[in-house]
């Protein structure tokens, strides 16, 4: 019973929404990428019905063409709406109706890309994440009214981030217990059938070579398979959600590299966002602002912060730049400016790297806040 | 809690079902497949679909799926199964969607499919006879 209410407490806990009203921005043109082949051939008059498709069910209700294409052209409106955050929370109930309906009139339209969507959109749909990055917000301030609160119960959040594991984690075990490619046969058979496109790319012929060889693939796969499993587990734990999230993103960018996979990249890095930790402007950045190169450092954290998580304030003349972390650490200098970078959405990829140098290591160590005094007293000494 | 055993069950459905739908398994095979895929008539006649007829072309209906050209070898994406189940249901919608057709009687797919590195397999598919058919 304490378990089920600690977990009910965590499910209600208020959190910062910031991460899934970005993640909200970011669906919109995913939304867009993916109904435009749906939208082009309807637009030429050609549309599910006149090709090969397969109900998934028989009272499952299709339209006539025109009002077809006039619902997938509504759901691209209502994509731009929700990006936009302009009624936000209609937009995107009628994003996620539109993209579900359209997948679900035939198992041909059904990939695992845009199952990923439906459930990111289906989660949006139910989460507040309108109050921040909208336009709604902005109208709200414009007619003098009091902002909603930004946090809001964190189940929504928790949703996306166990739809985002388990996304690795069926996609790893699925691979781990079929011996044929736990094997490397599957990755090799693939390459090997790929052998004049591996060639038409730029590599040395030792590497084509590497690349075919079965042996190669022998560890190649098992490489894969842990790296999926690694993405799945290392995302919920604070030691390795950083590298986690590092992998992901190579992850994505080798698939979009080496397959075609529609929308599946840019919405598995997009929704990696939903692992910053769901509090607002608890770092603080001190800049001289006599400073040019700290006015730059300034500007950039204001236009790239976009999980607004840092808050910049005015440090005296002649002083580096100082961030002091949520946990009490205060960094100096470039390892301040390395931890900053590594925390913004577009740097983090190029900057985490940096935080494991040396330098930047002890830097950290040396900030670290001297841990509180124990209390003094009979109780306190132990 | 619905949505997170909704999602293991669908992961585990997975594991039989031919469409996976949720169940995000990427890649799973390197399962490749052609097959010849014929007109059967109602004087006995087999004609293969890549011959235009009534005024119906097979990779006009047949658009989706890696199925436009099914005498090519190509890579079954979402695994042999899978690709096997959309041939069978597009036997049977073209079967059911060509009504100038009054020759056919059924259309019959003979499958070669290398699962992985395994040697080929090769099996007959039908779609459902066709009323019209003379």
């Amino acid at each position: 019973m304490k378990l089920l209410a600690r977990f009910d407490e965590l499910l209600g806990r208020p959190v910062s929404m910031r991460a899934l009203a970005l993640l909200r921005v970011l669906a919109g043109p995913v939304v867009l990428l993916h109904l435009q082949g749906f939208l082009a051939d309807g637009w030429r008059g050609e549309t599910y019905a006149d090709v090969f498709h397969e109900p998934y069910a028989a009272w499952y209700p299709e339209l006539p063409e025109a009002a077809y294409v006039a619902l997938l052209s509504l759901g691209a409106v209502a994509a731009i709406a929700m990006s936009l955050g302009l009624l936000t929370r209609p937009a995107t109930v009628t994003t996620f109706a539109v993209v579900t309906y359209n997948v679900f009139l035939s198992t041909t339209h059904f990939h695992n890309n845009r199952a990923y969507l439906i459930i990111v959109l289906g989660l949006l749909a139910v989460a507040p994440c309108g109050r921040e990055l909208s336009v709604d917000a902005w109208l709200r301030r414009r007619r003098g009214r009091p902002a909603l609160d930004r946090s809001a119960p964190g189940w929504p959040l928790w949703l996306v981030r166990f739809e985002c594991a388990a996304i690795y984690g069926a996609s790893g075990l699925s691979k781990l217990v079929d011996p044929d490619w736990f094997g490397g046969t599957v990755t090799w058979q693939r390459v090997v059938a790929a052998r004049e496109d591996l060639e038409a790319w730029p590599l040395p012929d030792w590497a084509v070579s590497a690349l075919t060889d079965a042996d190669f693939h022998v560890v190649a796969a098992k490489c894969i398979v842990l790296t999926e499993l690694f993405i799945a587990l290392g995302l919920w734990w604070r030691g390795t959600r950083y590298a986690a999230v590092w992998v992901a993103v190579v992850f994505h960018l080798t698939i979009e590299a080496s397959a075609s996979v529609q929308v599946f990249s840019l919405l598995g890095i997009a929704v990696l966002l939903v692992w910053a930790v769901p509090s607002t402007r608890d770092r603080v950045l001190r800049i001289d602002p006599t400073s040019a190169a700290q006015r730059r450092l300034r500007v950039a954290v204001g236009a790239l912060d976009w999980l607004a998580r840092f808050r910049v304030e005015p440090a005296r003349p002649g002083s580096g730049p100082e961030l002091s972390d949520r946990d009490g650490t205060v960094l100096r200098g470039a390892p301040a400016v390395a931890t900053v970078l590594s925390r913004l959405p577009l740097t983090a990829w190029l900057a985490l790297p940096i935080l494991l140098l040396p330098g930047v290591r002890r830097a950290r160590r040396a900030g670290r806040a001297p841990a509180p005094a124990p209390a003094s007293g009979p109780v306190g000494g132990r | 809690m619905a949505v997170v055993a909704l999602q293991l069950g669908f992961a585990a459905r997975g594991y039989w079902a031919d469409h996976k739908e949720f169940a995000f398994q990427m890649f799973p095979e390197a399962s490749t497949w052609r097959a010849d895929v014929v007109r059967v008539t109602a004087d006995g006649r087999r004609v293969p679909i890549e011959r235009p007829w009534s005024g119906y072309r097979w990779d006009e209906l047949v658009q989706d799926r890696g199925l436009r050209y099914p005498s090519l070898r190509h890579h079954a994406d979402a695994g042999l199964d899978n690709q096997l189940a959309f041939l069978a249901s597009a036997l049977d919608w073209v079967a059911r969607n060509t009504p100038r057709d009054a020759e056919t009687r059924y259309l019959e797919a003979t499958v070669t499919a290398w699962h992985n590195d395994d040697p080929p397999a090769v099996e007959v598919m039908r779609s459902a006879e066709r009323e019209d058919a003379g």
